[in-house]
């Protein structure tokens, strides 16, 4: 076993990119009632893919003043201009998000035509759909969308799916939605909403009905998504051929012996020394205490917090041994798997402890690391939510070479512990005899 | 689900045997439920004094892991009792004979994250090398509805009883779903026991009825659901206790 403050050699410096951070964002921009929403549902149906999201534009709804307010309830107040709506609050968002970063999304009541205090958080999507009346209007939002859809439908289908809905489903009256529709609506959408047919890439009529146009849409995204997992595969690759050194590792623990019951007993035994040597990683400070002669001794305490991070379904194998060092050791759990055909991990549950950042060190669970995509994953994640490189100790039972330096040249400053390294390409195979499955 | 006007949970003496009655401190008990595949274990006054501990708001993390610990592992081994066993005759090391019984079957553990593999380990204290699966399932945001995330079991499960672990059970909506994929993975319902620390006894009759062959074994049936669909009065985020809290 060897724990190591992975040291940089003169090697540029290399980044790490979960495959969320460069997010696909497609934009469903068209007059009210045109069927956008429709058309964005059936996107993410036919998609049929985890970690697809709809970003509804009306969350960007500016706060109205009281004036304002009053006008909205009098069906006064234009929702439909560009003005209404927080651009660069949405601009903001949508960066954050294609650099993979957490955002937090606001909640509009439009009871109250205010935004709420509260906000719901969006992280590790990868694709989203931004759909909106206006959603292509401003450049710098054109410029970030990958696909910029336009959904196209007769102005009098529009008024009467717009009727039906507001009576329905927001309990308005007939009068107030036709007095907005003229007042508003229509001159907005010739002043501002058609407009954004010139810079759409795809102009899709009949909205819903139109299968063929949808069809092409998901083919589209398909590919791309595609490229990008090939691309991802690709740098995976290139990290592995950068000599990052890793001081002085030698194996001293063998794999445990093959009987089940006694996998699990020794399984533990390895995982706890391991767990405690991963906790000579964490911050001591001096203390004073008074023996019971009433000596003086000087002697070390932990300093702040230490907490975990099991990488699941693996991770949770180390944490009888973690409990038997800290048995109350606060632990988060995040969910990655290696999907079988493009061998690329993926981000499935997320349960982070609450100020997971202000801990003094966090210890990131796996027992068993081969090509390090999951480790590498699991870290940017802890990052991410604002944990601090040099904070974070990586435990795990056995690794592979190629992983450990792809591990250690990315991410330089956290500390990883070993217990045994193995061949490259050894498949996975501690948590299956663990779990007897 | 939730009943306007809960009936409240019945309060009554408890304390060992041979304490009299009018001595006894007043608990309250698990409520009643007549429904032959449900077993609420005995409410003794260690069981009522170790729920006590873990719904207090002031105990701490080591020791709610500790208490909850301690009554997992009083769930899986009155689970245990609800398995097939056969005859067995042992030779004692005096050279008599015994006559016993052994359990006849495999077993398999099943948790629905992350609440369910906290009991994991209470799991293993019983039975010591048993396979665990796990279910993953959350809430869709679109729909409202529980939905599968990921499920990794072992590959013979269908030949084996299956020990399903969830410690809260309020609607049962997880619960339900996990025994539905347990089901299509051919584990026939009768070999499946779910063990759970606190039910609602809205959530726990509807399951009991929707699954008859299924046996429940439960260390309380609280006294209803609030608003929001949380147990009360509960012991709040199982999850978020053991784990982050």
């Amino acid at each position: 076993m060897q724990s190591t403050s992975p040291f940089h050699s003169l090697t540029p410096e290399v980044k790490y990119s979960p495959p969320w951070q460069d997010l696909s964002i497609i934009g469903i921009a068209g007059s009210s009632g045109s069927g956008k929403t429709s058309v964005a549902a059936e996107i993410v149906k036919s998609l049929n893919l985890p970690w697809v999201v709809i970003l509804v534009m009306d969350s960007f709804y500016k706060t109205l003043t009281p004036e304002q307010h009053h006008k909205a309830h009098q069906n006064e107040y234009d929702f439909d201009c560009p003005d209404s709506i927080d651009f660069d609050l949405l601009v903001e968002t949508l960066k954050d998000l294609k650099k993979g970063k957490k955002s937090h999304i606001p909640v509009y009541s439009f009871a109250d035509h205010q935004r709420q205090p509260q906000t719901t958080t969006l992280y590790s999507p990868r694709v989203l759909i931004l759909e909106g009346i206006l959603a292509l209007h401003d450049p710098r939002i054109a410029e970030l969308l990958d696909v910029k859809i336009f959904v196209e439908a007769d102005m009098d289908v529009c008024l009467g799916r717009r009727i039906l809905r507001d009576v329905k489903e927001r309990g308005r009256d007939i009068e107030g939605i036709v007095k907005q529709w003229f007042t508003f609506v229509k001159p907005s959408y010739t002043k501002f909403v058609a407009p954004q047919r010139g810079v759409s890439d795809i102009i899709i009529p009949r909205g819903i009905e139109n299968l063929t146009a949808i069809d092409m849409v998901v083919k589209h995204i398909q590919r791309k998504l595609q490229e990008k997992s090939e691309a991802h595969t690709e740098e995976l690759h290139r990290l592995g051929l950068i000599a990052a050194k890793i001081v002085g590792m030698n194996t001293i623990l063998q794999s445990p012996e093959t009987e089940e019951v006694d996998f699990v007993f020794y399984f533990d035994r390895l995982a706890s020394i391991l767990i405690e040597r991963a906790l000579d990683m964490t911050q001591y400070g001096p203390i004073n205490v008074e023996t019971p002669q009433g000596n003086k001794y000087m002697g070390l305490s932990p300093r702040g917090a230490v907490s975990a991070v099991a990488i699941l379904r693996g991770g949770s194998c180390l944490e009888t041994a973690l409990k038997r060092s800290i048995p109350d050791c606060i632990t988060g759990r995040v969910l990655i798997q290696t999907n079988e055909s493009s061998q690329e991990p993926e981000l499935h549950y997320l349960k982070l402890p609450p100020q997971l950042e202000e801990h003094s060190s966090i210890l990131l669970l796996d027992p068993q690391m081969s090509s390090g995509g999951a480790a590498l994953m699991a870290v940017r994640v802890l990052i991410d939510h604002g944990v601090q490189e040099e904070k974070i100790v990586f435990v795990t039972c056995a690794a592979g070479e190629t992983g450990l330096k792809r591990l250690a040249a990315v991410f330089p400053k956290i500390n990883i512990i070993v217990g045994r390294i193995e061949e490259d390409g050894e498949p996975r195979w501690m948590e299956k005899r663990y779990f007897g499955c | 689900m939730a009943s306007k006007d809960p009936v409240p949970s019945p309060a009554q003496g408890v304390g060992p045997n041979y304490q009299p009655d009018g001595e006894k401190p007043t608990a309250t008990v698990s409520k009643e439920i007549s429904y032959e595949n449900v077993h609420v274990l005995s409410q003794t006054p260690q069981l009522i004094a170790l729920l006590t501990m873990i719904r207090d708001k002031r105990t701490a993390r080591a020791d709610f892991i500790f208490y909850s610990n301690r009554i997992i592992r009083l769930l899986v081994e009155e689970g245990l009792n609800h398995l097939p066993v056969v005859e067995q005759s042992v030779t004692t090391p005096v050279g008599r004979a015994y006559l016993g019984v052994k359990f006849e079957g495999k077993i398999c553990g099943v948790s629905i994250m992350r609440a369910g593999e906290a009991m994991e380990q209470g799991l293993r204290d019983c039975c010591r090398s048993v396979r665990i699966g796990k279910i993953l399932i959350q809430r869709d945001e679109e729909t409202c509805m529980p939905k599968l995330f990921y499920e990794k079991l072992p590959a013979d499960i269908a030949d084996r009883w299956v020990l399903l672990l969830d410690p809260m059970f309020a609607t049962g909506g997880s619960a339900t779903l996990a025994v539905e994929v347990l089901k299509q993975k051919g584990v026939p319902e009768h070999r499946i026991l779910f063990l759970n620390l606190i039910a609602s006894p809205s959530g726990v009759a509807e399951f009991a009825e929707r699954f008859p062959k299924l046996r429940v074994v439960t260390s309380f049936i609280d006294q209803g659901l609030d608003d929001k669909k949380y147990i009360i009065p509960g012991l709040g985020d199982f999850g978020d206790r053991y784990y982050t809290l």
